[in-house]
């Protein structure tokens, strides 16, 4: 039928046959082949768009392989086997199904060369992975994941109005970079594509679902979700708005603003959620700035970053497992039980710090060289406090409170195996690509050169971190630090959540009374005035007396009288 | 990195463990401590011996980049503690429609696994 077949068409295919295989162990190996087999299909494509066809006269088009999609679909399969990996006790055929659509879809959305081929998988990340969630199978997971999924289906909403717009304006569907520009009835179209991906990456202000949902789902879903969605609206930002301006403003402030909430989170899984915040803001300002090197940086920090996220997620993930929450408070001394997972949980932590030889290290640097090559003097400085910030929740909060600290007497089995060689995988890549980026470097979109590991550069981040690491330190040292508690951390979605319920509440309660108010008044009235009437008509009342035929006729005579005298006056 | 928990023994602990429980000691937590500045101290003095390429004019002060990490990694603390206190609501604040205050065994850890009769992994 098609020339090349579609990664995304393996995994449904996978996800379709997967209930179906009874043996446990059988079912996860088939599994964990999807991913590899999916990877084998594109491989060894040159450049080019595949599997193109006519659909209602549009133009279709499944694979476009360039660089920027190659990467984003490589780095999706290895987080799809390691996510499966990680999954290999879970016997829920729901969360299997859910995990191998949910990777398939956004990998199909990498390829997609066409903004229809791009809504429909867009559509079905968003679909896949709320049962990720809803597989906690609780009322508070029912309702976390009806919030997603409103505001996931609203973002394809949206953009599917964008993408009609657009069509009805230039005629085209294909997904190429669009020019953002003022808004106006022209471009809305292109702002509301804009809008929509802006959703799924976080954007301040549309981001609470991220740290409202990701918590809510399971240990392993947490870990699959992490992955795929954002980076899939980093990737539509990168290909549809490089070089939008508004995006380096847009990102600095996702650098900034997740880590004072991260700081005093006690869910260490909403912590690292708030952290992915982080992220996506340094790859957001990449694509603002839009030169081939802070293009480059977007890609291989999305790249570092689904690695080093992932295996921090698998961390706290195993912990809660073994141990049954994940909720800092309840936590510490886990050294003890959990070397090994320590073990990766730091090399994560040290990861998403950038420390030097650490994968960090070598694609944050791009970006902050790119802000600082365009003199974007407030963006670099911004981006330098952000990184302070990550280290603080992400760099040494998570590990600290997890394994070191107050020990609670916690004692339980390490992780399993197959979690730790999913979580020694991730590892081996975040070691790898600190220690030898040039593997990282060349499957970048762009050629260019680029050297991480000068004395001023390593230098400078080594002071900045373990001068940050002193003062933390000293913060423990003195008793200021602040301690965890069990509690909830109001964000901007209290104003959906609490407050306009709250008005909805109190309207209908108002317009409840203000009916009652107006029925009483006007059932009253219609008392009084049937009182009236009956005053009038009632079998008492002065017109329904009876009356003498000799007093109308009286009367009649008294009106003749009086009309004849009238005559002849 | 608090007293160790003597009620419990290590002799059941892995070898890696064993290998740091040296750190539940205060004398250690003070050699951390103390190493961390040598360390700090070290890094600062590297300021006097390279010379720093730089985009910027303010990279030039000496120590900058240490007195900076410092006190945005405080004024970061502090501001967040700031923050606790306009923000900070007990775990059920949400109720039944947040997983919050649901038990977190719910999500699939071990125990849940064990109670639905599953084998250990």
């Amino acid at each position: 039928m098609f020339d090349v077949l579609s990664p995304a068409l393996v995994y449904a295919g996978g996800a379709a046959l997967t209930p179906f295989i009874l043996n446990e162990r059988l079912r996860q190996i088939f599994m964990l082949t999807i991913p590899v087999l999916a990877l084998s299909l594109f491989w060894n494509l040159h450049e080019g768009t595949y599997a193109v066809f006519n659909l209602m006269n549009m133009q279709i088009g499944l694979m476009r392989v360039d660089k920027l999609s190659f990467i984003f679909g490589l780095i999706f399969s290895i987080a799809a086997f390691i996510s499966v990996l990680y999954a290999w006790h879970v016997k829920d055929k729901l969360q299997q199904v859910a995990t191998l659509l949910y990777a398939g879809a956004a990998i199909g959305a990498v390829f997609a060369a066409d903004l229809v081929t791009l809504f429909v998988f867009w559509e079905a990340t968003a679909i896949a992975s709320v049962f990720l969630i809803w597989a906690r199978r609780t009322p508070g997971a029912y309702y976390t994941g009806m919030r997603y999924l409103i505001i996931q289906i609203s973002s394809g909403v949206i953009l599917l109005g964008g993408i009609i717009l657009q069509y009805q304006q230039t005629g085209s569907l294909a997904f190429d970079a669009m020019t953002l520009g003022s808004f106006s009835y022209e471009n809305a179209g292109t702002w509301a594509i804009f809008i929509a991906f802006g959703i799924k990456c976080a954007f301040p202000l549309l981001h609470n679902w991220l740290q409202d949902a990701y918590p809510a789902a399971t240990v392993t879903g947490t870990v699959t979700l992490s992955a795929f969605t954002t980076k899939l609206a980093i990737y539509a930002l990168a290909r549809g708005f490089p070089g939008t301006e508004l995006l380096i403003y847009i990102g600095a402030a996702m650098t900034l603003f997740p880590i004072f909430f991260a700081a005093i989170e006690n869910n260490l899984r909403r912590v690292l959620s708030y952290s992915i915040n982080n992220q996506l803001g340094f790859m957001v300002v990449g694509i603002g700035i839009g030169t081939p090197l802070a293009l480059n940086g977007t890609v291989a920090h999305a790249f570092c970053h689904i690695l080093y996220k992932s295996l921090l997620f698998m961390s706290v993930g195993a912990v809660m497992f073994r141990t049954g929450t994940s909720k800092a408070s309840e936590l510490g001394g886990l050294y003890k039980s959990m070397p090994i997972t320590m073990i990766f949980c730091i090399i994560g932590a040290m990861s998403i710090s950038a420390f030097p030889l650490f994968s960090g290290f070598v694609s944050k640097s791009l970006i902050l060289s790119a802000a600082a090559d365009q003199g974007q003097f407030w963006i670099w400085l911004v981006l330098i406090i952000a990184s302070v910030g990550v280290l603080e929740h992400s760099g040494i909060k998570i590990p600290y409170f997890t394994f070191f600290a107050h020990d609670t007497g916690k004692r339980v089995k390490e992780a399993p195996p197959h979690m730790l060689i999913a979580m020694g995988i991730a590892a081996f890549f975040c070691i790898g690509i600190g220690v030898y980026p040039q593997a990282l470097y060349a499957m970048l979109p762009y050629d260019v050169d680029y050297v991480p590991y000068t004395t001023s550069h390593v230098v400078s981040q080594l002071q900045l971190l373990m001068f940050a690491g002193l003062a933390f330190a000293m913060l423990i040292r003195f008793g200021l630090y602040p301690p965890e508690f069990r509690s909830v951390n109001l964000d901007f979605d209290w104003l959906y959540r609490r407050l306009l319920p709250s008005i909805f509440r109190g309207l209908a309660r108002m317009i409840e009374r203000s009916w009652h108010a107006m029925t009483r008044l006007a059932l009253y009235r219609l008392d009084r005035f049937l009182v009236v009437v009956y005053r009038a008509h009632g079998p008492q009342g002065p017109l329904a007396r009876t009356w003498p035929t000799g007093s109308m006729v009286l009367w009649i005579a008294a009106l003749l009288g009086t009309t004849l005298l009238l005559t002849y006056l | 990195m608090t007293p160790p928990d003597t009620k419990k023994p290590t002799s059941d602990m892995s070898w890696l463990s064993r290998r740091l429980l040296w750190t539940d000691k205060p004398e250690a937590v003070n050699g951390i401590f103390y190493g961390l500045i040598a360390i700090c101290l070290a890094l600062a003095a590297i300021d006097f011996v390279i010379h720093r390429h730089t985009y910027f004019d303010v990279e030039h002060i000496t120590f900058v980049y240490g007195i900076f990490g410092f006190l945005v990694y405080g004024t970061v603390v502090f501001l967040a503690k700031g923050l606790r206190v306009f923000i900070r609501r007990p775990e059920d604040y949400y109720g039944t429609h947040a997983t919050d205050s649901e038990p977190e065994d719910l999500a699939g850890t071990e125990s849940l696994l064990s109670q639905k009769g599953e084998p250990d992994v």
